[in-house]
């Protein structure tokens, strides 16, 4: 049992972080390049977990969910959800085609969020031709409607559609694989966005002055941030043992995963807030970036969200 | 990354599990602290007995030398067979043994390492002060030298077990000119030495382990230092490195058997509306998130265990683990107490129910370096945040 990082995946992660910082810095969320879908599939980040002759990365899901941390830490466009998790279910219905398809980039697929009344919310929308809806009880992959009606979202690094939904699916996988792989990758996007907004604020305390002392030296400010610290570490924890249990298919896994997820969302949502206060009034502004990290982590409670009852259930 | 144990270590699980499984006490320890002494020593030398005590102990101090994640195995196995806390054998085992192992001489190691395993001595933890809790470096119980002994005068605080000890490690004051950390030594005081008065302290939750320690001309041998005159600061600091170790394991598996058991007891239990409590929606939500909790306090354990078994400390991420354990612990008390209702009030002092856990638990971020200093470590050194 080592729930360390190996040299192999460490290097992986830090090669993606250092990317992340050159070529998509949180600051620039809004305004992600056009050519970012193929960068980020020439990164590997699509197919971390999938074999290497269809052009995955072969690696585990718990290097994919330390990698994809990196992602969420830095805004990464909420999209890579989706095609992370249609890559696999592509691969489980024997589409390789497709697979390797939405691995290189050329394959756009934008995120379904749980349907309701025959009504579907649809992120990332901008530039799809497919649209992903994963439940408990399976996934579909449709294509996506010609006419969509693209609107702004809470989370201005990201697009959204409501549409009706398609009568049939291109592909479809049943079983509750795909909603916890879904899951976990939301839940790692959920924990770089806490740790995100955990070092926004500790920058700012660092080096903000007040009644002539860094605000990062009082108590008022000092505690907040180290409750900051403290639920990131516990969704770290949480993510990357979650991970592994996908990995060697333990029975625990989906409720491994709903933990990781519920932590990982809070983290998100309660360092999101505390940030904005730590920066004060310029935490309250638009040209701020705290404000991007909160309203990102409210887009992600809605991806794959967790019950009480999943959590209670056995 | 791994979370799977090796075919070894499984074998060692099921050695840990039958052994436990025979010989764990089957009634609980007494609330007394002369039967509660006696019941704890019996325990100790039953472990010593059957080859497990100090099992983090190197074997040539008669320790087991059990690897991290063998201890983790011991300490989970232990938790599930329902054995009981170490109680009086705490401070020798887990403080004052490392610290003289580490740096201890060869005469002190000899005469007292046997006897901690063995439970024939009790060791108390003589750090706090009135005037000094959570700021160590502020202790003033001082120490003069005079001829080959030490003349100890000054007082101690939350001393756990004084009143049943046998011998103390003692933060005194050597050098009163010298800076805060500087000046200070570490001592072994026997505790029958005259001049020694201990005065045990209840707590609201009516139990009676701590006391206060008040030295009079207490004359200890020079020969009783560990690690040199003046240089307690730093041994000080390795004991409190040995108390952030694999130690809190047990707590925390038996937390989340806690857990466990108030979501059978919310399913099995009628409220006066006659349904099942934990039809209660927020009640469910609080079980839900408390269940969640301690899942990840276990990732985090391991988690921190892999960092040392890697790199050979733990880093300021072990306060973390520290500060997460205890408010989480109190948040499940204060759900336990919450399912309870008017119940609660049938509390009297000598009784160990959930109310008595829950008053109790109030000392969890208090004891061994407050929320607060925890909060303060986590800022200044995972954070980078000035002081």
């Amino acid at each position: 049992m080592d729930l360390y990082p190996s040299d192999t995946e460490e290097a992986v992660r830090a090669a993606s972080e250092a990317y992340l910082r050159d070529h998509i810095p949180l600051n620039a969320a809004r305004l992600r390049p056009d050519g970012i879908w193929t960068d980020m599939a020439a990164m590997g980040w699509f197919g971390i977990a999938l074999p290497e002759d269809i052009g995955g990365v072969a690696m585990s899901h718990g290097a994919e969910a330390l990698v994809l941390a990196e992602l969420g830490r830095y805004l990464a466009p909420i999209g890579t959800i989706a095609m992370a998790v249609a890559a696999n279910v592509a691969i489980a219905t024997g589409d390789q085609a497709l697979a390797m398809d939405i691995l290189a980039g050329t394959r756009r697929v934008a995120l379904g969020l749980t349907e309701a009344g025959g009504q579907l919310r649809v992120l990332e929308v901008r530039g799809a031709n497919m649209v992903l809806v994963t439940g408990d009880n399976g996934a579909s992959l449709y294509d996506a409607p010609v006419d969509w009606t693209i609107n702004d979202c809470l989370d201005p690094s990201t697009s959204q559609a409501i549409i009706a939904l398609p009568p049939k699916a291109r592909i479809q996988t049943t079983g509750s694989r795909a909603a916890n792989h879904q899951r976990l990758v939301a839940a790692a996007f959920a924990l770089g966005c806490a740790e995100a907004a955990r070092d926004m604020a500790a920058g700012y305390a660092r080096v903000r002055e007040q009644f002539g002392r860094p605000i990062g030296s009082f108590q008022g400010v000092k505690h907040p941030c180290a409750d900051m610290a403290v639920r990131c570490s516990a969704a770290r924890a949480q993510l990357l043992y979650a991970a592994l249990t996908l990995d060697s298919a333990r029975e625990d896994a989906a409720f491994q995963i709903a933990v990781a997820k519920r932590l990982a969302d809070a983290a998100a949502i309660g360092n999101g807030r505390a940030s904005i206060q730590v920066h004060g009034g310029m935490g309250m502004t638009d040209e701020c970036d705290a404000h991007l990290v909160l309203k990102r982590a409210h887009l992600l409670q809605f991806i794959s969200p967790v019950s009480t009852a999943m959590l209670l259930a056995a | 990354m791994d979370i799977d144990y090796s075919t070894s270590e499984m074998h060692f699980r099921e050695e840990v599990r039958a052994w436990l499984a025979v010989n764990t006490p089957k009634e609980p320890r007494p609330f007394d602290g002369t039967e509660g002494r006696a019941f704890d020593l019996a325990w100790q030398r039953r472990q010593y007995d059957g080859g497990w005590a100090g099992i983090n102990w190197p074997t040539e101090y008669g320790g087991r030398g059990l690897s991290l994640i063998e201890q983790i195995i011991w300490f989970e196995e232990y938790a599930r067979a329902g054995a009981p806390f170490i109680g009086v054998c705490f401070v020798g085992v887990n403080h004052g043994g490392p610290t003289l192992i580490a740096r201890g001489s060869e005469d002190q190691k000899h005469y007292h390492l046997p006897r901690i395993l063995k439970a024939e001595t009790i060791w108390c933890q003589g750090f706090s002060e009135p005037g000094a809790g959570s700021d160590l470096a502020g202790i003033r119980t001082h120490a003069r030298i005079d001829g080959d002994e030490l003349v100890i005068n000054g007082s101690k605080i939350w001393t756990s077990y004084a009143d049943l000890a046998d011998w103390q490690e003692l933060l005194v004051r050597t050098d009163p000119n010298a800076e805060r950390h500087k000046g200070l030594s570490w001592v072994i005081c026997d505790m029958r030495t005259p001049g020694i008065t201990v005065r045990p302290i209840r707590l609201m939750s009516g139990q009676i382990d701590l006391c206060e320690v008040f030295y009079d001309e207490v004359r200890v041998p020079v020969e009783n230092i560990v690690g040199g005159i003046d240089q307690g600061w730093s041994v000080a600091m390795s004991t409190l490195g040995f108390e952030r170790g694999t130690g809190f394991i047990a707590e925390q598996v038996s937390l989340a058997a806690h857990v466990e058991q108030l979501i059978g007891r919310a399913r099995e239990t009628t409220g006066t509306d006659g349904r099942a409590l934990i039809a209660s929606e927020r009640l469910a939500d609080d079980l839900a998130t408390l269940r969640a909790e301690v899942t990840a306090l276990k990732a985090m354990t391991y988690r921190t265990v892999s960092e040392v078994a890697r790199t050979g400390t733990p880093g300021a991420e072990a306060s973390i683990v520290r500060l997460y354990t205890s408010e989480l612990s109190q948040r499940v008390a204060r759900c336990e107490i919450g399912m309870m209702g008017q119940t609660m009030l049938d509390f009297s002092y000598g009784m160990k129910d959930p109310t008595h856990r829950y008053l109790y638990g109030f000392a969890q971020t208090i004891a061994g370096g407050s929320a607060q200093i925890q909060r303060n470590i986590i800022g200044e050194r995972v954070l980078g945040l000035p002081k």
